[in-house]
């Protein structure tokens, strides 16, 4: 009975495989879609962007960073020429005040020994006329002196007389 | 490998056990597979990720190699889902073989015919259904039978059959004859000592060719499929 039905079934085309099959493969690739595939795509999607948004921020971080350093690079240079132009304009003021100052000392120096000269002859003319009122006087004194034993009463007055003149010629001069 | 084969029916429907049964599980481990693989997926891949990119890399690069990116695109899950099915039924057979008296109940599901046949068949309808919804049926026609020149109208007819029945029979035929080759080293092993001895270094080795093989088939499996469908909806 059981090997009748073997020997029937094994002649019989088991074509029931085909359906199973085929609603095996339909169900393994939804299954397979849903769990593995989708996934895996979305992430590889994810991964793609990511990499060409990465690329992107790179190539931008490094124009970036390449324009920092020509900035940096402009400034140091600026600065340069900047220190050069404070160093120049340093020593043509040192220079301008060198030449002011020794001007100014040169120009006090001959001021001063003017007005020491005037004050030098000044001083020399006073002294010489102090000296010569002094003689004046001091001969007058002598003479008068002198002329006190010889002279008479007479000649006295005359003398006195003669000497008031002259005191007031002297002033009428003055 | 036994030729008995145990048949029920079911709606009156007949359907061999012994195939539905390993064809389910090869199914199952290879859903298993890819599952498990599939797990805790990161943008930096590691480890198991990044075995089972490698798969799908592999799998999209034959779609690739036939039909252009854009479209093709649209066949990677199902070159993807043919190739691990293709591949875990032929090493199936290699890792258990069950039987119960004369029925085997797992063995490589495309060690028959009609599993074989059933992808094979499969395939074909997509691709001429893919070539219809591309170009129209009348685009179809003219460009699957008529072209390069009306007069190749039978000789175009006959290939479809042709290739129908060679990417089957090709699978079949090498996964079959492998089992057969497996299954006599074994009544050899069960002759005495010296077969015993004898048989296991050629076993050692047939089922190292047996893996070559079963991978190789699935390899040409998917690119002939993938070619024929390229053929139905590429201008040629």
């Amino acid at each position: 009975m059981n090997s009748t039905f073997l020997l029937g079934a094994a002649q019989q085309i088991a074509w029931g495989d085909f359906l199973f099959y085929l609603i095996l493969f339909a169900i393994l690739m939804a299954l397979v879609g849903h769990f593995a595939w989708n996934p895996i795509q979305n992430m590889l999607q994810k991964r793609a962007d990511k990499i060409s948004n990465d690329l992107d921020s790179a190539e931008g971080a490094r124009l970036k960073a390449e324009k920092l350093a020509k900035q940096r690079e402009d400034a140091l240079s600026e600065s340069h020429n900047e220190a050069n132009q404070i160093v120049t304009r340093a020593k043509d003021n040192a220079e301008h005040q060198r030449s002011a100052i020794v001007q100014k000392a040169n120009d006090d120096v001959t001021t001063l020994k003017s007005h020491a000269q005037e004050d030098i002859s000044r001083q020399k003319q006073e002294a010489l006329d102090g000296v010569r009122n002094d003689v004046a006087e001091l001969s007058i004194e002598i003479a008068s002196k002198v002329i006190e034993k010889e002279l008479t009463v007479d000649d006295q007055k005359e003398l006195i007389d003669k000497y008031i003149e002259g005191l007031g010629k002297q002033n009428g001069a003055q | 490998m036994n030729e008995g084969a145990k048949v029920i029916t079911l709606l009156g429907i007949p359907f061999d056990v012994g195939n539905c049964l390993s064809g389910l599980l090869a199914a199952t481990i290879a859903f298993l597979l890819v599952f498990i693989f599939s797990r805790n997926i990161q943008m930096k891949p590691k480890g198991k990720q990044n075995a089972l990119e490698w798969l799908i890399d592999f799998t999209n690069n034959i779609v690739k190699a036939n039909i252009p990116d854009q479209q093709g695109r649209n066949y990677q899950l199902f070159a993807f889902t043919l190739f691990i099915l293709v591949f875990m039924s032929n090493q199936i057979g290699l890792i258990f073989q069950f039987s119960v008296g004369d029925v085997t109940y797992v063995k490589s599901p495309t060690a028959s015919p009609m599993t074989t046949l059933t992808l094979a068949f499969l395939v074909m309808v997509i691709s001429h259904f893919l070539g219809v919804t591309r170009f129209g049926f009348k685009g179809y026609i003219k460009n699957t039978f008529l072209s390069p020149m009306p007069a190749l109208f039978p000789i175009q007819l006959l290939e479809q059959f042709t290739n129908f029945l060679t990417l089957a029979l090709r699978l079949y035929g090498n996964i079959f004859a492998g089992e057969v080759l497996l299954t006599q080293i074994g009544a050899l092993a069960k002759g005495g000592a010296f077969g015993f001895i004898g048989s296991i270094p050629l076993d050692m080795i047939w089922q190292g060719f047996s893996v070559f093989i079963g991978s190789i088939q699935a390899y040409v499996f998917v690119i002939l499929t993938m070619l024929y469908i390229s053929q139905k909806v590429e201008k040629e």
